[in-house]
């Protein structure tokens, strides 16, 4: 689909993320109506000219409340998934730095049982627990994602370990800290940016998941999980009601794999063999 | 050898302990009184009850041990686990390990069919689309690989319901679990899975293209198909360990399908147990789910032990670089 | 007659019809694309095989000799694309090699027909080059099976006489054998049995030996020069090593940048070079085998690095390094020299405090190295100083020349920004890296060049000691002397002592005061260079020095 010098799934990526971008950033100038205001009178309206992608059962325009809604979902994603990959860097450095320690055993150990709790587990555990909010969801996301950021990290710093570079550095008087920001962090760096874009995607998804089924963030919120449950609980008079959402988490998703895809490509430019 | 297995075993139970450890407090963390959770709130019964109520608590309260230390509580609860009681539903009043049994046979049968499905696809597609590589052909499978894999579950299940449950007519809903109404959750669901394993083959293969003993392979005047069948047998070996892993993650997400497709499996049912705030089945299906993820990896790093121990070594270096 | 002895009666295929020409390449024109570029590799080449000879096609890096092979059979990458040129395999078949435009793979050309029975091909790394989940066993029987050269049953017998004819005294047990299970010589044998056993009309063999220590290249050689006299084989010998096409070939075509610089036979062309390349080729290599006579007495007796008792084992169990003595006095040139495994970087990697022996001391100027922590270790790269055998990959890519030099003084932090940039800027000029260069990152720079970057940096905290751990073994000959003049200018003019690890035995033997040949992971003996060749009294040291004579005979 793409290779270095043509990076079609980049590009298009890119450019899906920026009309997306656009969209929700600019709802409160583009979206037709007010997202909260309710108008009794036409509830559950199907698509037509006035309201593109119809009503939900209080009579509000889904469309904006579509647009609306992006920001609260990206925005939160977007921080969670931040605060698991810093978390993971962080953790895959030290354990790769210390490789065969006591540190990096009890890290592994840690990662292990994380590893041993599905998401959607531990989402549900915590949903039932405390209570369905999507800070709550946020929470869980932070509390188990970091975990792939971190086997990552430490598969590439003992890469890294073995290479001539390294010993190079060590050689050469560096310490601890020059080692870890000049050697390390810049070969840690890009491969997990790339898993960030597809996790990023999957994280969105199992957010939407979890609010399909009612254990996201609730209604009324603008936001579009909660219109996701909103309109699984009428699905069978409105079905249309969950394609706003559903439109825009694809969208989001597919930018995001696009660029994953495309930055991939980039990075490790193998020869592709024929035979 | 042995001392290899009997290392991976100990680490298992190791996760398993520090698995329990964490449920354990995220029930004493979650915030409200039990007790109240099951009585209901004091502040609903009326003022001449408060007296009762606040017996019936403290009876509850001594009946769940909730008034002894947390050790205690917890080797309690663990000495409970061991003879495998989970507790008993606040809704139906049955013991949960007997439920949550009674719907094991739904959700395996799910997931492996979906497993089968998903392991079919991606083997064929993956190679496929290696064999293509920068072709028509890949291009087309890597862009539905990008598609699908950005698509909501539910989204998926439910245009497939609407598709052959309303439009062909050719499935029918119904809240009971059998054969004939198996294929459209496990094809949703292997659906889902798919384009991981479509990508991974996909990588795999291209890497052992590039090796040099496929080269050499050429070299000896062997076909096309015969070298690829060389690289194939290199390129599966990871490949099957992400099919043995991706059950785990299937088994969790079949929570969504079950859910659609009113699919009477252990996910749907603690589901329904959430909405119903039944924690002792909360906590039992936390606790299956997370055995069963424990003992799947342990399954698939024996197997891999028993395979020649070089190769293992090299191939789980391998399968770790792949993003 | 001997082939009737390994393959039967059926003698026919092996004595073919006389044909004066069995390869013969015409014009062919070989380019890579490099992003948006197309890079021209062999330009109008055109060279000619004759039957029952050995041609070794000798280059340096860059010169398109690897291209040859794979252009041949068929197996450049992608990104390579046949400009033209034909190919005449025997008396009947003509490949057109430009069939296919635009496609390095050349489609159109059968190449399923070609490949095994008409050029088979021997490559550098021959553990690489066999199915890692297949027996060996299992190769022969494919290959035998696929080209329908025997019958199911007389499969096995055919591979252990193929594997007898090739030194293997026990053929059953190693075709129950993986390929991990064998050493590289080992698979490099199994290899050409693999090759024979298709009886190719033209055997290629890609750097067969440049992968593997001396004796086991020697082995593998010389059981390519017998089989090929004894089955009157065709090879096509593609080679760096002067030393390795003066062993086995008859005829030599030395290869420059995509020419032919000289063609002709192998002792006339080593002994009279015509062509200036060739000279130059054949002076590098006399530079660095040529022992200088000055040195004898340039070192004092004192030491400045004692190490007494090394021990040193892999996961508690393989020992890498047992009782290891040896005495480094200043200013002394001490060669270390060892085969792949013996340990010897293992040693100059617990020198420099990238691994902490089990066992012994290292004393540097009464201090036991080994025995420091922290901040005293890292101290020590103000006295002791490595440069690596991949230059290029032991500088970060992101940096400039000027940049990977001020590193260890920032580190250290001596000096402040000016007073680096004068420091690093004398060490390259030294090093020969000035002007436009400075500002070149290693990516735009030679590999020689890199290495010379990498010296800089390690002389730049003017160490006492430095180690070079195999540091001209990767450069292509030419380079490899300029690099080793260089280190004895700089070893005169700084007064450093140098530990030179090596598998090479000329290089140590012209370079170094005292040589000390490892095996096993300990030292058999320390001899001074000049007297090592008749003195010695261990039999791996005769070993190494008499494979290493044999191929250099009549070169000098």
């Amino acid at each position: 689909m793409s290779n270095a010098n043509h990076p079609v799934s980049l590009v298009s990526g890119i450019v899906v993320l920026g009309l997306l971008a656009i969209l929700i950033l600019g709802a409160p100038f583009l979206a037709p109506y007010d997202p909260v205001k309710q108008n009794v009178t036409e509830r559950l309206e199907k698509p037509s000219m006035e309201h593109p992608l119809g009503t939900d059962r209080f009579g509000r325009d889904v469309l904006s409340r579509t647009l609306h809604g992006g920001q609260t979902t990206l925005i939160s994603s977007v921080v969670a998934l931040c605060a698991a990959l810093i978390i993971g860097l962080f953790v895959g450095l030290t354990a790769g730095m210390f490789h065969g320690s006591i540190i990096d055993i009890i890290l592994m150990r840690l990662i292990d049982v994380l590893l041993s709790f599905p998401f959607m587990v531990l989402a549900m555990v915590i949903a039932a627990l405390f209570g369905t909010s999507l800070s709550h969801l946020l929470l869980a996301v932070v509390a188990v994602w970091w975990v792939s950021f971190a086997r990552l990290t430490r598969s590439v710093v003992l890469h890294a370990k073995n290479e001539t570079s390294f010993a190079a550095a060590r050689v050469l008087g560096a310490t601890n800290g020059a080692i870890i920001f000049k050697e390390l962090l810049p070969k840690a760096i890009s491969p997990v940016l790339i898993l960030a874009t597809f996790e990023l995607g999957s994280l969105i998804l199992s957010i939407a998941a979890l609010s399909f089924l009612g254990l996201g963030s609730q209604p009324p919120a603008p936001e579009w999980g909660s219109m996701l449950a909103d309109g699984r609980d009428h699905f069978m008079q409105a079905p249309h009601i969950l394609i706003g959402p559903a439109l825009f988490i694809f969208l989001t998703v597919l930018a995001f794999n696009l660029i994953g895809e495309g930055l991939r490509d980039r990075l490790d430019p193998y020869e592709k063999t024929e035979l | 050898m042995y001392r290899m297995l009997l290392r991976k075993l100990l680490e298992a139970f190791v996760t398993l302990f520090c698995a329990t450890l964490i449920i354990f407090a995220l029930i004493r963390l979650a915030p409200g009184d039990p007790v109240q959770l099951l009585l209901g709130h004091p502040g609903e019964a009326a003022l001449s009850d408060k007296q009762a109520f606040n017996d019936r608590a403290a009876g509850l309260r001594a009946q769940l041990g909730l008034d002894q230390s947390m050790i205690k509580q917890y080797t309690a609860w663990i000495h409970n686990l061991v003879q495998l009681d989970l507790g008993t539903s606040i809704h139906t009043g049955r013991a949960v390990s007997a439920e949550i049994v009674a719907r094991l046979p739904a959700t395996a049968m799910l997931s492996a069919a979906a497993l089968l499905i998903q392991a079919v696809l991606g083997l064929f597609f993956g190679t496929v689309s290696a064999l293509k590589a920068g072709k028509s052909y890949d291009n087309a499978i890597r862009l539905a690989c990008v598609a699908l894999a950005s698509t909501p579950a539910f989204v998926i299940g439910l245009f497939l319901l609407s598709l052959f449950a309303v439009t062909l007519g050719a499935y029918e809903i119904s809240s009971e679990a059998g054969l004939s109404r198996l294929w459209l959750p496990a094809l949703t669901l292997g659906l889902i899975g798919a384009p991981q394993l479509i990508r991974m083959v996909r990588a795999n293969m291209l890497s052992e293209f590039g090796r040099i003993y496929v080269l050499s392979a050429l070299s000896r005047g062997l076909s096309r198909e015969r070298v690829v069948k060389h690289a194939l047998r290199n390129a599966l070996l990871p490949v099957i360990t992400m099919i043995a892993l991706s059950l785990t993650s299937l088994i969790s997400g079949a929570v969504v399908i079950e859910s659609i497709f009113s699919w009477p499996g252990i996910g749907k049912y603690a589901l329904d147990s959430i909405l119903l705030k039944d924690y002792p089945v909360i906590q039992g299906y936390a606790l299956v789910m997370v055995s069963l993820v424990i003992l799947i990896h342990l399954c698939v790093d024996v197997v891999y032990a028993l395979i020649d121990p070089r190769i293992h070594r090299k191939r789980e270096a391998g399968a770790e670089e792949h993003v | 007659m001997f082939a009737a002895r390994y393959f039967g009666e059926d003698t026919s295929i092996m004595v073919k019809k006389e044909i004066e020409t069995m390869l013969q390449v015409t014009n062919l024109q070989v380019a890579y694309k490099q992003g948006r570029q197309s890079v021209s590799v062999l330009d109008n080449l055109s060279f000619g095989l004759r039957q029952g000879e050995i041609l070794a096609l000798l280059g340096e890096s860059g010169s398109g000799k690897s291209t040859i092979a794979k252009a041949v059979t068929g197996l450049l990458p992608p990104s390579a694309h046949i400009g033209g040129g034909t190919m005449h395999i025997g008396s009947t078949l003509r490949v057109d090699m430009a069939v296919g435009k635009g496609r390095g793979k050349g489609r159109g050309i059968q190449w399923e027909r070609i490949r095994g029975r008409g050029v088979a091909m021997l490559f550098q790394d021959a553990q690489q080059a066999l199915n890692p989940v297949l027996k060996i066993g299992a190769h022969f029987r494919e290959s035998l099976l696929f080209h329908r050269l025997a019958s199911p049953d007389e499969v096995v017998p055919i591979s252990i006489r193929l594997l007898s004819l090739l030194g293997f005294t026990d053929g059953e047990r190693i075709l129950e054998c993986y390929p991990f299970q064998l050493s590289g010589g080992m698979c490099q044998r199994v290899c050409l049995a693999l090759a024979l056993c298709l009886k190719p009309s033209v055997l290629i063999a890609d750097e067969p030996t440049s992968a593997l220590d001396t004796v086991s290249q020697k082995e593998v050689l010389d059981l390519l020069k017998r089989t090929q006299k004894e089955l009157g084989l065709t090879v096509l010998l593609i080679t760096h090593d002067i030393a390795v096409a003066n062993a086995v070939s008859d005829r030599v075509i030395v290869l420059n940048k995509g020419a032919i610089e000289e063609e002709g036979d192998t002792r006339t062309v080593f002994s009279k070079p015509r062509a200036a390349y060739t000279r130059q080729l054949l002076s590098s290599r006399s530079q660095i085998a040529k022992p200088s006579r000055e040195r004898e007495s340039a070192h004092s007796r004192e030491p400045l690095l004692e190490i007494t008792g090394l021990e040193k084992t892999f996961d508690g169990k393989k020992r890498v390094l047992h009782d290891v003595n040896l005495t480094l006095n200043r200013k002394e040139i001490l060669g270390i020299l060892g085969g792949s495994g013996s340990g010897k970087s293992t040693l100059a990697r617990c020198i420099t405090g990238l691994e902490s022996p089990e066992g012994g001391h290292v004393i540097y100027r009464g201090t036991d190295i080994c025995r420091l922590r922290g901040k005293g270790k890292r101290g020590l790269c103000k006295h002791i100083q490595m440069v690596f055998q991949d230059a290029r990959a032991s500088l970060n890519a992101g940096r400039t020349a000027m940049q990977l030099v001020q590193e260890p003084l920032q580190y250290m932090h001596i000096g402040n920004k000016e007073e680096r940039e004068t420091l690093a800027s004398f060490y390259l000029h030294e090093v020969g890296i000035t002007g436009d260069l400075l500002k070149r990152r290693p990516p735009q720079l030679s590999t020689g060049q890199c290495q010379r970057i990498a010296i800089a940096r390690a002389l730049v905290l003017r160490p006492e000691v430095l180690i070079c751990d195999e540091a001209v073994s990767a450069l292509d000959m030419s380079v490899q002397a300029q690099i080793l003049a260089l280190l004895q200018r700089l070893h005169k003019q700084f007064g450093f002592s140098i530990l030179m690890i090596s598998h090479d035995i000329r290089v140590l033997r012209s370079f170094c005061h005292h040589i000390a040949v490892m095996n096993n992971g300990s030292f058999s003996e320390v001899k001074r260079a000049s007297a090592l060749l008749h003195e010695s009294k261990q039999s791996y040291t005769q070993l190494l020095l008499k494979c290493a004579g044999d191929m250099e005979e009549g070169l000098y």
